[in-house]
């Protein structure tokens, strides 16, 4: 270890060592240390490689704005990638990776790119694989080519293939005021909305609370700014109006005052404990927000400007206060601000040697100079850094006098073994973009300030370009009191000391150096250099939002934090306008990367709840096949072992035509109408007349759209005078219960009916067959169950085994039928009874593959056929749509396109080559097979085997419809390569008269 | 007459689940009222309703959307303009509602074997709920007695608060045991029971 850490001083808890693993070698570090720190402390330079030269890098920044040193943590088996080592907090056992090298970080195969540069630079994809022709090759193919490899080359960490074990979650929350960000503007913030009594949620993206207190070095109150932040933080902790919200980035910002952060919840633990999750998502709906997001340190661009050991001032000085780590021994600074003094100052004072610092001012304030001589080293003014040297580690720099914007004189080389940078200060803008007009670029700060706010938020502190802490104090004090409603001015202000610093940077992004070979980098996570952004202007990609798509500059995983405003800058020096006239970028959620496990949080492995009806163990007890049909789950069939589903549905289908059948139909949907106006009601929204139904009986019931096309069907019982049950199709249950509420409440508010969803009250069971009558006189007990007592569409009410049960004479099936509804809490009771009763007729449980066999061989119409484009008459259901009064549809659906005679309708099909016919083959005239199509006159809607009839068959619809019956005709389905003589027949194919539902 | 049957039979496992160090967060528990009936008024008539629901139940109803009473046995409150849900842990509410509520004051709907209810109180109630409803359970937005109607995505569910720590749910049967099974999920972090 090459002992970078210091002898004292830093908030780490140097009596707690923590071990961890990077890139397979074993560290050390402390309690408090963050991957970066720890691994600097260890001596540590090279972090990763850049993303398309392979360049070796290391860290610039010290909290979420590193571009470079990204790793994937490995944990449970799975891969987090793409993690900046500065927000990753050591725990024991902690195993990290570097990313983008091979074979290893130190020695890069990929470090050949770097040679090659000038033809990776910007528009590099565009120019190469949008269309030149090589040879046999147009550009798409050769791109086919070229990608994998570019892929192996280029890039940022994998992600794992392994199901990640970890869990997540959602939450909700709403406060009064929402703080987002824990520096001192936003702790007094929240602490003085809090004292107003109002609900307060305080973010805070780091582990610690205090935000830049815990590293500034300065004074409040008396005592150093980092405890002054430890106990306002435990003021608020205390407070029952208050949650603080560690390790929790807010990172978008939405309609309504609504925010999403992501909570880092177990991820930094050695042990998660049980059932916690990893990360949380909150979605936090805030009367007011105080927004107190801090500022982030900009680089200067300048030739070789990302050699490892080249950070940002800030960074710099926060590794040294915070963490006890010094980043280098003999440290020069490079500045245009007055900011880069401080963190000379803290660095001498932590132990290391100031070599230089080089301002490319040739004045500074008082305040900096005295901060200067308390650094030591040679103070440069008027003098920039033109040049780095080193490998993978930096060993020197050179500098130049700067005058005029430009370097001038002969170069002067400093060893040195770390450069701490500070181009100036960007307001962190991203959430107050997401929800106000546009940035505006201030001249005396040289950097975007916070838009008009567009929803209800307030800034205060660096966020709004304050740029001392008395200012920040003041502006959180009055953000906070503000959010609140509060007048008052309970607070007492606490003394500053800190030294008086000029705020203003002076408007230098770039030091250019004429004929420079090295690069000088300002997007370093896309490596994006200050050529690529001239390349970019010289083929006309000249507005901001050209600029970024060309290079990609600002378009990696840290969205430009460090790089945007540099860029902007440099486009508008060549083009010689003001940096605004460029343009600004807006920025887009999310702040910072979140995990999609997060977003898909308890929704994982289960997407959707499963809908059961009350027999649903029953079934699966019994054999069944579960087949889910929306968000149901229904038996397909009762397979017997060795069974095929064509045998079991087939065994099914003809035990009930020759005995009897139980099937659950509890899953259609059942509406209860009811109201004095229920029966009127009815008359509107049915085609067919409910009016005159008599109560205790019940009638089938056809709905249109208002456009005239067939919208679903089902029976309606009366059960009294103002009270009906309607049914609905299983996949229509909602979609008819919206229709039918938008019309009592949009269109006939007037008439007094109440709709209620009743699908879950009731369990419904349909016994079918020649012998169902039989089942039921043996389980009904109650009522008579004959001809007479249950005529056909009948309702008698009764009991089974103790259960009352309604019971209802209809059928689907064709055959004598009786649909059992029963309170769903006896729905297993009810069901079981009659499947006794019915075992000495042999009774079966059938699936829906039965049921559709049963409904095909009658002709009876479903979703397949009423699919939103058939009418009425296309489906033979025109007697239906009444003449003596108006429904809904009735208008449109005598439209001359609704009533031509070509349109396709309902008809039979029988195979004639006695092979299985394909839902959704077409139907031509003209032979077709693999040599030739006929045209397609339709499609068949739903097949099977017809036990009844022993053919396969089907149900189509075809133009010409019934006037085609016993015409002979083909089957096309070439996806599948299913060709095959058909006759087409009538939908009837079985008992056409009805003779067996009288039984 | 029959047992009525539970959804929730094979996911209802009684006894302490998830992280118990520090105890139970919170308690859950399924109610299996007698009675979960909708009283429903035609516009106007809503004090008729209430006084006919208070004549039925000794349950005095305030005005106002998603108010509502609960006295241990039997509870009561809004969910939609007009709509009252009444719920009794014995048989046979509907039919005394419908004996008090004429049809010319309103509707009355049986929905006792439809939906199923679930409590879950405990210090970490409204923390749990905040998981999987988008609504402000705080008692200044969520006062005792008061309801509410909303949404876990497909699954829509009333829910009523009938204590300081303390709220019951009514959540559509054939959803209940899905339901269910992701509460426990949302519970486990903070130790749940099982009544």
């Amino acid at each position: 270890m090459s002992g970078r850490r210091t002898e004292t001083g830093g908030r780490i808890d140097r009596l707690r060592t923590i071990r961890f693993t990077f890139d397979g070698k074993a560290y050390t570090g402390h309690a408090g240390d963050t991957l970066a720190s720890a691994l600097l402390a260890a001596g540590v330079t090279l972090f990763g490689r850049s993303f398309k030269y392979h360049r070796p890098r290391g860290l610039v920044a010290a909290g979420v704005d590193e571009p470079n040193a990204l790793v994937t943590v490995l944990r449970d088996g799975t891969r987090e990638p793409n993690v900046p080592a500065t927000q990753v907090e050591i725990f024991d056992g902690l195993v990290a990776e570097s990313q983008n090298r091979f074979p290893s970080l130190s020695f890069d195969l990929g470090a050949v790119n770097g040679l090659g540069g000038r033809f990776f630079g910007a528009g590099f994809y565009y120019k190469t694989f949008m269309g030149p022709v090589i040879g046999p090759l147009k550009g798409t193919r050769v791109w086919m080519l070229c990608e994998w490899f570019i892929r192996r080359a280029a890039g940022l960490g994998r992600a794992g293939r392994a199901a990640d074990p970890a869990t997540y979650e959602r939450v909700n929350a709403f406060c009064d005021v929402l703080v987002v960000g824990s520096g001192l503007a936003g702790l007094v913030a929240a602490r003085a909305a809090a004292l107003e009594g109002k609900r307060v949620i305080l973010a805070e993206a780091d582990a610690t609370m205090g935000g830049s207190a815990n590293w500034s070095g300065e004074r409040i109150g008396g005592r150093p700014a980092d405890e002054w932040a430890e106990d306002t933080t435990a003021e608020l902790a205390a407070m029952d109006n208050v949650r603080l919200l560690p390790r929790t980035t807010v990172w978008g910002y939405y309609d309504g005052n609504t925010l999403a952060a992501t909570e880092r919840v177990s991820g930094h633990k050695a042990q998660a404990a049980k059932a916690e999750p990893r990360h949380r998502t909150w979605t936090i709906r805030a009367g007011t927000v105080v927004l107190a997001t801090g500022a982030l340190e900009r680089p200067i661009v300048f030739p070789g400007n990302d050699r490892p050991g080249v950070m940002l001032a800030g960074a710099a000085e926060r590794y040294a206060n915070e963490f006890g780590v010094l980043p280098g021994r003999r440290i020069a600074l490079f500045a245009n601000n007055d900011g880069a003094y401080r963190a000379a100052a803290a660095l001498a004072a932590a132990g290391a040697g100031i070599a230089a610092i080089v301002d490319v001012r040739p004045a500074i304030s008082e305040g900096a100079r005295m901060l200067a001589g308390m650094a030591g080293g040679e103070l440069l003014l008027g003098h920039a850094v033109t040049g780095t040297q080193g490998g993978t580690a930096l060993s020197g720099i050179s500098v130049r006098r700067f005058d005029a914007g430009r370097p001038t004189g002969e170069a002067r080389a400093l060893p040195v073994d770390c450069l701490a940078v500070s181009g100036g200060w960007s307001p962190v803008i991203h959430l107050a973009s997401q929800a106000g007009q546009k940035p505006v670029w201030s001249d005396e700060r040289q950097a975007f300030l916070p838009p008009e706010p567009t929803q209800n938020w307030l800034g205060a502190g660096a966020f709004t370009g304050a740029a001392i802490t008395a200012e920040a104090l003041a502006q959180g004090r009055a953000a906070g009191l503000k959010a609140a409603g509060g007048k008052a001015d309970r607070t007492k202000q606490p003394e500053v000391e800190a030294p008086t610093l000029d705020p203003a940077p002076a408007p230098v992004f770039e030091i250019a150096v004429p004929d420079g070979r090295e690069k000088a980098f300002v997007d370093f996570q896309h490596d994006v250099t200050a050529d690529d952004v001239r390349l970019a202007r010289r083929e006309g990609f000249v507005s901001v939002e050209h600029m970024k798509r060309y290079t990609t500059l600002g378009m990696a995983t840290d969205q430009g934090k460090t790089s945007n405003v540099p860029g902007l800058a440099i486009m508008a020096a060549e083009r010689g306008v003001p940096i605004p006239e460029v343009g600004t970028t807006r920025f887009r959620a999310p702040y910072a990367s979140v995990s999609l496990g997060s977003i898909a949080a308890e929704r994982h492995g289960d997407l959707r709840p499963a809908r059961l009806t009350p027999m649903h163990d029953w079934h699966v007890e019994h054999g069944a096949v579960m087949q889910a049909a929306g968000l149901w789950f229904r038996p397909q069939i009762y397979g017997l072992p060795g069974e095929t589903v064509e045998q079991a549905y087939v065994r099914e289908a003809r035990t009930v035509r020759a005995g009897a059948g139980i099937v659950d139909v509890s899953t259609l949907g059942k509406i209860a109408v009811q109201g004095p106006d229920a029966a009127a009601f009815l008359d509107r929204v049915y085609t067919n007349t409910f009016s005159t139904l008599p109560v205790g009986k019940a009638r089938y019931g056809l709905m249109l759209r208002e456009d005239g096309f067939v919208f679903d069907d089902g029976t309606t019982w009366r059960l009294g005078e103002n009270d009906f049950l309607m049914t609905t199709t299983t996949a229509n249950a909602a979609r008819v219960m919206q229709h039918l509420e938008y019309f009592l409440d949009v269109v006939w508010p007037d008439l007094r009916v109440h709709l209620t969803s009743v699908t879950d009250e009731w369990a419904g069971a349909a016994v079918a067959g020649p012998d169902a009558r039989k089942v039921l006189e043996r389980a009904v007990t109650g009522t008579a169950v004959d001809d007479a007592a249950l005529p056909f569409m009948g309702i008698v009410r009764g009991e089974v085994d103790g259960a009352p049960v309604m019971v209802c004479r209809l059928s689907f099936s064709g055959e004598l039928a009786y649909e059992v509804y029963c309170g769903a809490g006896h729905g297993t009771h009810v069901w079981e009874a009659l499947v006794e009763a019915g075992e000495p007729f042999g009774i079966v449980p059938y699936g829906l593959e039965a049921l559709g066999t049963l409904r095909i061989e009658k002709g009876h119409v479903t979703g397949s056929e009423i699919d939103g484009r058939t009418t009425a008459r296309d489906l033979h259901l025109d007697g239906l749509l009444s003449k003596k009064k108006p429904f809904i549809g009735s208008a449109m659906a005598n439209r001359e396109g609704l009533a031509d005679p070509d349109r396709l309708s309902l008809v039979g099909v029988v195979s004639l080559d006695g092979r299985p016919l394909n839902g959704g083959a077409h139907v031509t005239l003209a032979q077709s097979g693999p040599g030739g199509l006929g045209e397609s006159i339709g499609h068949l809607t739903a097949v099977c085997y017809s036990p009844a009839l022993q053919k396969y068959v089907a149900l189509a619809l075809l133009r010409g419809g019934s006037a085609l019956h016993g015409t002979r005709a083909f089957v096309s389905d070439p996806m599948r390569g299913r060709f095959g003589p058909v006759e087409i027949v009538s939908h009837h194919f079985f008992d056409p008269e009805g003779s067996r539902l009288h039984g | 007459m029959a047992e009525r049957e539970s959804p929730l039979v094979p996911v209802y496992r009684p006894g302490s689940h998830g992280n118990f160090a520090a105890g139970a967060g919170v308690r859950l528990l399924e109610t299996r009222p007698g009675s979960i009936v909708q009283a429903a008024a035609w516009p106007g008539e809503e004090r008729r309703l209430a006084a006919a629901i208070a004549a039925v139940t000794g349950l005095a109803l305030p005005e106002g959307p998603g108010a509502g009473a609960a006295d241990g046995r039997r509870a009561a409150f809004g969910f939609a303009p007009g709509r009252v849900l009444v719920v009794d842990q014995q048989d046979g509410l509907a039919a005394m509602l419908s004996g008090a509520i004429a049809s010319d004051i309103g509707t009355v709907t049986d929905l006792s074997h439809g939906r199923t209810a679930i409590r879950i109180s405990g210090d970490k109630a409204e923390w749990v709920l905040s998981k999987l409803f988008a609504i402000d359970f705080a008692p200044a937005a969520f006062p005792s007695g008061a309801g509410r109607a909303t949404l876990h995505h497909d699954v829509s569910a009333l829910i009523q608060r009938t204590g300081e720590r303390q709220f019951d749910l009514y959540v559509f049967r054939s959803f209940a045991r899905s339901f269910w099974t992701m509460l426990c999920h949302a519970a486990a972090e903070v130790g749940y029971e099982v009544a």
